[in-house]
Parts: structure tokens; sequence; C-alpha cells
């Protein structure tokens, strides 16, 4: 396989790969993909390390803890971090660095990065989900409120776009 | 109803780890390790993030629906176990949110993963603020402001043909057909306008073309759709009408009600008084007025419904008819079953063959279960005539 760093899967074909992989877990497990349910409970699984008593008497932090489907997850991310690695090395784009446009300083970046981490972890508890959660396993089901969440999803994202445009050009 | 497979739990944690791996490793081959190509979608001269997206949606949607079209799933059964609760309001907020912490950090929770996998160090920012943002709406979400909008307007599990008024047999598929169409309208759409927005384009989030393979890909959409409307119609599928009219023996019935409780659902239609004193164990006593009351149509057909009158039943009771899973009668109704359950078994003739000698053995145990009479023990076996030749030596111990 030829390694190039700026060949990418003809989005259409990827998009069939993606979600025959998505149809097989629903086949297999009855569930969809997931990441930010995971993302939590390795989270939770560090808090309740320092603070067992806390997680134990805050119900949202319990209910991470006792979820079967996030424990789950946790594994699945596993394989997503393997998948992620191995498609990295043999397409040549396995390096360590920062992306950002030339015009913000590695530190902003790193800020940005962290602080839309936290604003995305904490709505994606209101949304029971993420893009991979709500928008792809919902709306493949078509519940209405994966397609509410896809919609408002793309609201915010073009609503930002122009304040954040420094980031990246 | 084949699918889903529910494996063990071993089983669906290697599972997990395949699925996980297949998801990021398309995620890296689609260039979702990489910020800029992410928000690419948002500048509008990379829409590989729609593209990526909807084409799985499609492809996952008509997977599952073509599937249930056939009667090797039920799209229903997945949709309920896999989707989340609709919640108007915190959807339509957090998704705006959601949306902005996207073009902030380049990355949604998933691809993060990938970015981080890949050594980008922004990936691995956005997955520990994710992390900390989760554990931080989790203290908040209780406490009494907060918990009014993490959950207002929960509609429970709703769905679009729920929405639009379509039968669950054939909505999803008659919705996916029209999704289709508006996917490959989209897609023309978008690639319109990367073409339009080339010029301004960062080098390093140029649109992956779509080049020859589109034409297959959407082809194939159309196919798979077209193929899954004519599913309807098939007989083999679990539309209406094409499995009214099978029928259990009582013997069978006993098998499953003892042997396996959790794959059947008995609903008993004779009067309530003649119910009320005996019935099979773990039935329903529903007087066929009052069947309607159930609401069939919209029940989870995991369970097969077994309907049973008096005697055998002359016609599929029409509120059972729309009952999306398979649905039995019980052959002799009630009669049929006091006479196989609740009498005396008939002992097997000698010689009888071992079949016999089984069946007698489960009717006298079942009798007993539900009577609490003991019945004479069957006759011995037939055994072979001690057979000749000295004993053999050999085995552990015979010295």
């Amino acid at each position: 396989m030829e390694r190039n760093p700026e060949k990418f899967w003809n989005p259409y074909l990827a998009g069939v790969a993606l979600g025959l992989v998505l149809a097989a877990t629903y086949l297999v497990m009855g569930t969809g993909l997931g990441a930010s349910g995971g993302s939590l409970r390795m989270g939770v699984a560090a808090l309740s390390a320092v603070a067992p008593d806390h997680v134990a008497a805050t119900p949202a932090l319990a209910r991470a803890a006792a979820s079967e489907h996030a424990g789950w997850l946790v594994y699945e991310l596993a394989g997503v971090v393997l998948g992620g690695l191995v498609a990295a090395y043999t397409s040549g784009r396995l390096k360590a660095e920062v992306l950002k446009g030339p015009r913000i300083s590695t530190a902003g970046r790193l800020a940005l990065a962290l602080a839309g981490g936290v604003l995305m972890g904490a709505a994606a508890k209101l949304t029971r989900g993420c893009a991979s959660g709500q928008a792809l396993t919902g709306g493949a089901l078509l519940s209405v409120g994966s397609w509410v969440f896809f919609l408002s999803f793309f609201a915010g994202g073009y609503g930002l776009a122009w304040f954040v445009r420094r980031e990246w050009r | 109803m084949t699918f889903p497979i529910f494996p063990a739990h071993e089983l669906g944690l290697v599972f997990a780890v395949l699925s996980g791996f297949g998801f990021g490793f398309v995620l890296e081959r689609s260039g979702f390790g990489r910020a800029q190509k992410l928000v690419g979608q948002f500048y509008g001269y990379d829409l590989s993030v729609f593209k990526v997206m909807f084409t799985a949606v499609v492809t996952a949607m008509l997977v599952v629906a073509v599937l249930s079209g056939v009667g090797l799933t039920d799209f229903k059964v997945i949709a309920d176990h896999a989707t989340s609760e609709t919640l108007l309001v915190p959807f339509a907020v957090g998704g705006v949110l959601v949306g902005m912490g996207f073009v902030m950090s380049g990355y949604c929770p998933g691809t993060s993963w990938v970015a981080m996998a890949s050594g980008k160090l922004d990936g691995l920012f956005t997955v520990a603020g994710s992390i900390v943002g989760g554990l931080v709406w989790a203290e908040l979400e209780g406490r009494p402001g907060f918990s009014k909008l993490h959950d207002a307007t929960n509609l429970g599990n709703f769905y679009l043909w729920e929405l639009l008024h379509l039968p669950a047999r054939s909505g999803p598929i008659v919705l996916a057909a029209a999704v289709i169409a508006m996917a490959i309208g989209s897609f023309f759409l978008a690639e319109k306008v990367e073409r339009l927005l080339a010029p301004r384009a960062d080098p390093l989030a140029v649109a992956t073309p779509g080049g020859r393979p589109r034409r297959f890909v959407f082809a194939g959409m159309i196919a798979a759709g077209v193929a899954g409307l004519a599913a309807l119609a098939l007989p083999t599928g679990t539309a209406a009408g094409a499995r009214r009219g099978e029928v259990i023996s009582p013997a069978e019935l006993a098998q499953r009600v003892f042997g396996a409780p959790w794959t059947v659902r008995v609903v008993d239609l004779r009067p309530m008084a003649a119910c009320a004193a005996k019935r099979v164990p773990g039935s329903e006593c529903v007087p066929e007025a009052d069947l309607a009351k159930l609401r069939l149509a919209d029940a989870s057909p995991s369970r097969d419904l077994v309907l049973l009158g008096e005697g055998d039943l002359a016609a599929t009771p029409p509120a059972a008819v729309a009952f999306p899973g398979r649905l039995l009668s019980l052959s002799g109704g009630w009669k049929a079953w006091e006479a196989y359950a609740l009498a005396p078994a008939e002992p097997p003739a000698p010689g009888a063959s071992a079949a016999e000698v089984e069946a007698y053995r489960v009717q006298s145990g079942i009798r007993s279960a539900l009577t609490g009479m003991k019945a004479a023990p069957p006759p011995p076996p037939p055994t072979a005539a001690p057979g000749g030749g000295p004993k053999k030596g050999g085995g552990g111990c015979s010295g």
C-alpha cells in the first residue's frame, strides 16, 4: 500500500464502509457506535479511584459507572484507537504534531481544543450522545431526536465558524 | 427474527474492539483524524464530513430496512434498542453547543480519539476536554435548574415514520426511499458548493473527489431502496397476513411455556370467569371483546403471540391481525390443553418406541407440575438381553 499522507478515501466509498460497520454493530449487538459515553465512563473510572463515595452519591456518575453499554463503549474506543493508529501508520499520517492554521499560536490552538472538548463533553450529556452516538446511530434508525440533533449540530458549527476562522487559515 | 444476535458478554467485548477498529480505520482514511479536513465542512470548501456521515447513515439504514423487509430482523426492535429517547429542547440546545465545540476543537468526540491515536496533540487535548466536560455536566445535571433543562420535553422513543403517521411495517423503508432522494440531491449540491469555493480552499483541506465510484454508490443506494420496497410485497416478509393462521399443538405450547417462557406471550380469549378458574400458566385473561385494548399492532414482536379460545379459533380476531410478530393459535383451544396437560396421560403400550415413552414422561411431568398429582411411573424401557462374552479387561480400576 502506498504511503501518501495527502491521499484520502473517496468520501462516498468511505461512507459505505462506515455504514456497513454501523449496520454490523446493529445486527450483532443491537446497539450502535458511540464515543462520548465511553469517554465519560473512563473519566468516571478515574474519579472513582480518587473519590469513590462521591461517585456513588451522584446519580449521573453512578449511572455511568453501572451502565453496561458505556462499558462496552470503552472496548469499542480501544478498537477506535487501534484502528486509527494502524490506518495512520499505513497512510504515513502518524506524526506527533499540532494541527492549526498559520495565524494562531500552538498554545492558543491547544486552549481552544481543550475548551471545545469541554463544551462538547458537557453538551453530549445533554443530547445523550455525540455525532457518533446520536447523529449516526440514531439518524440511520430514523429517530426524530437524532435528526433534530443533526440539524442543530450543523447550525451551531456554521454559526460559530466565522468567529474562529483565524484558528484555521 | 435472526438479528440482533446479542452475543454473550465477553464475545460482545471482542466484537466491540473489532467494530471500533473498523470505525477508527475508516474515520482515519476519510481524513477525519485531521482537524482542517473536518472543519472544512463549516467553511464550505471541503464537505467530506457531510458526505461520509450521510452516506453512512443511508447505508446502515438500508441494510436494516431491507433485512427487516425479508423478515431477518425488525427495524423497530433494533431502533428501540439502539437509539435514545427523543428530548426536543435538550437536543436542539445541546446540538448547537456540540456544533460550536466541533468548530472550536476541530473534532467531534469520536474523531478526537482517532486524531489522538495518529499523534495529534490537539486531538489529545480535545479528548481530555470532553472527558472533563462530561464529568462537569454529570455533576450538574441533577441540580434543580439544570435538571429542568436536562429532562425537558421527553417524547420517549419517537421515530420519523410515527411523526408522519406511517405504519411501523412499511414506514421505515418508505422513509428510507425519501432519504435516498434527499441524500443524492444534497450530494450534488455539496459538490457544486465545493467547486465554487475551491479557489479559497485551505491547501491542507482540499475536497476529496467523488469521482467515478460516486455513480456506483448512488446506483447501489437506489437499487437497495427499490429492493426494500419490493420486499414489502414478499410473502416471506413479516407483513400482516403473511403469517396468520399458524397453529401450535398443546404439546409444543407446553414445552415453550415451561422451557422458554420468555419466547411466548399467551392470551386467553375465553370469558373472564372461565379463564380466571383455570388457564395456561403465565397466560393473560383478555376476553375477545377487550383484545383491542392490548394495542397488538404496536406490541413488541420479540415474543410470539399465542391466542386460545374454548375450542379452535374460527378466525384470527381483527384486533390481532396487525400484530407485527409471529401469531399462533392453540390447536383445539382450551379443551385440547385440558386434555393434554390436566388429564392423566395414557401410558405407552409395551414395546413403544423411545420417542413415545419420552412424550409420555413429558406429559406426565407437566400434569404433575400443574395438578400436584403424581403419575404412575412409566414402564422401564426395554433393555437388551445381557450379552455374552467374557467381561473385557481394562478401565482404570478394574484390577
